[in-house]
């Protein structure tokens, strides 16, 4: 099945560093959009859903886990979008609040090809 | 009170990680004690608060940051590298290196809050904490071909 897919960050040298990783992993998806931060992103799935968002936490104006919040309550078109969040932060606490409240994965930089395979295979089946 | 020689250690680690996993690059520690980074360098530094305070950040020259910057972002030898992508690139160097020195500090000093990082270039650039301060400096060798400075100034706080 076609897949399509978000990438939410800042920096975009970052964003072209997750492509470049996807790739590597073998991932495949149809199409692939971008946004600088959690409310770029919103504003641009309420036009149109995607399947997986792949999303940093520390991000001027809105950050991911506001994001993640604001997509689970307010985006009822986006009920079935898988939402990873890419972080330096790596502490159980924050991985644990963010999941609870609506992410379905956490990748820690730096991160491998590999990582990115066994955390989006699952959730692109 | 952080032991320094462990401190030291970490964070060469912590840089071998992100070179070996994100930049595709081996990385060692200069044998040689001095080398100086002689022309334009880039200074990327990130700050953080908390049981300690403090910078970390990467120098390099020109020529080592661009090759940093054309392997993050999978580019060709003949491929052109924007200066922005190359300054963006040596931010996120000081950002992860942060992120997995700080993973491996968790259990000691609990967590750090740690700001967006920056990056300027100049000639001689060096960082300051001021009076109290500690710092770490390691050399990296970087497949034998560029040496880099990363640099750890902290101060630990009663927080």
């Amino acid at each position: 099945m076609a897949m399509s897919l978000m990438i939410v960050d800042d920096s975009v040298t970052m964003r072209k560093i997750i492509m470049r990783t996807i790739k590597m992993s073998g991932l495949e998806f149809e199409k692939t959009e971008e946004a600088g931060n959690g409310a770029e992103a919103i504003s641009k799935l309420n036009v149109e859903p995607v399947d997986i968002i792949l999303c940093d936490v520390n991000m001027p104006e809105m950050g991911g886990l506001e994001m993640v919040k604001k997509i689970r309550k307010d985006l009822p078109s986006c009920k079935k979008t898988k939402i990873v969040m890419v972080s330096t932060e790596s502490s159980q606490e924050l991985i644990d609040g963010v999941i609870s409240d609506g992410a379905n994965g956490f990748i820690t930089k730096p991160f491998t090809p590999e990582k990115f395979q066994e955390e989006l295979a699952p959730l692109m089946n | 009170m952080i032991d320094q020689v462990c401190l030291n250690e970490l964070l060469l680690e912590s840089a071998k990680e992100v070179f070996e996993t994100m930049i595709f690059m081996d990385v060692d520690r200069c044998s040689d004690a001095e080398n100086d980074i002689e022309g334009d360098v880039l200074l990327g530094s990130i700050t953080f608060m908390g049981d300690l305070e403090g910078c970390l950040a990467i120098c390099c020259g020109d020529d080592c940051a661009k090759t940093i910057s054309a392997n993050m972002l999978g580019l060709g030898p003949d491929d052109e590298v924007g200066e922005d992508d190359i300054s963006d690139a040596i931010g996120e160097v000081a950002n992860i290196v942060m992120g997995s020195l700080k993973a491996r500090l968790l259990k000691q000093i609990g967590n750090l809050e740690v700001s967006i990082p920056s990056v300027v270039s100049g000639r001689k650039l060096q960082n300051s904490l001021g009076e109290g301060s500690s710092k770490i400096l390691v050399q990296i060798n970087i497949e034998d071909t560029h040496v880099a400075e990363l640099s750890l100034l902290y101060r630990e706080t009663n927080n």
